[in-house]
């Protein structure tokens, strides 16, 4: 999340609004969020749901206990709700790609 | 016994060491599966929680809707660093 901040002052000059998700309680988030210096939304999905529905919810096994992970992953969406960009994995931690994608969409709006 | 030359002698466990390496890195690192969602694909809509310290506020992708890009970052669970 650290490198989104760094990103912000671009992304939302890009008419980016920035919005972190985790399965965390929204509280733990604005823990993490105060300790870390993040300024844009974190959100606690809860229910895993949006996690669900994006596809980032794994079944894993950590030493026999079944568990069910979400992947690291950023998706731009546009002003029409559509996805225009993604990053997953470790990809996902350096935004580059996305904060170049808003500059090159905010050219053709 | 016909002697067979040393580079290819050489060449084959060269070869057969760079194959191991090979297999090993692949299974310590599995290759990235491909996302099922697409670009271009609508994103799934979403009302989520957010405490500011203050209220717990709902946040929906809906809210944004031809007004702004969102980029949204799945993280994996807080105070675990990236």
């Amino acid at each position: 999340m650290k490198a989104f901040q760094e990103n912000l002052k671009k992304l939302e000059a890009a008419d980016t609004q920035v919005l972190g998700v985790s399965m965390d309680s929204p509280f733990a988030n604005y823990e993490f969020a105060k300790q870390n210096g993040v300024t844009f939304p974190l959100l606690g999905d809860w229910n895993r749901q949006a996690t669900r529905d994006y596809g980032l919810l794994e079944k894993r096994d950590i030493q026999g206990v079944p568990m069910e992970l979400g992947r690291r992953a950023t998706f731009l969406i546009d002003k029409s709700g559509k996805i225009v960009e993604s990053q997953v994995d470790s990809d996902a931690v350096d935004p580059t790609k996305i904060v170049a994608a808003c500059e090159r969409k905010k050219m053709k709006d | 016994m016909r002697k067979v030359p040393l580079a290819v002698i050489a060449f084959i466990v060269i070869a057969f060491a760079g194959w191991q390496v090979a297999e090993l890195n692949a299974q310590a690192k599995p290759a990235s599966k491909p996302l099922q969602l697409k670009v271009g694909d609508p994103a799934p809509e979403f009302t989520l929680l957010a405490f500011d310290g203050k209220d717990i506020k709902k946040v929906s992708l809906q809210d944004y809707r031809g007004k702004k890009n969102v980029a949204l970052a799945f993280y994996v669970f807080a105070f675990t660093g990236g």
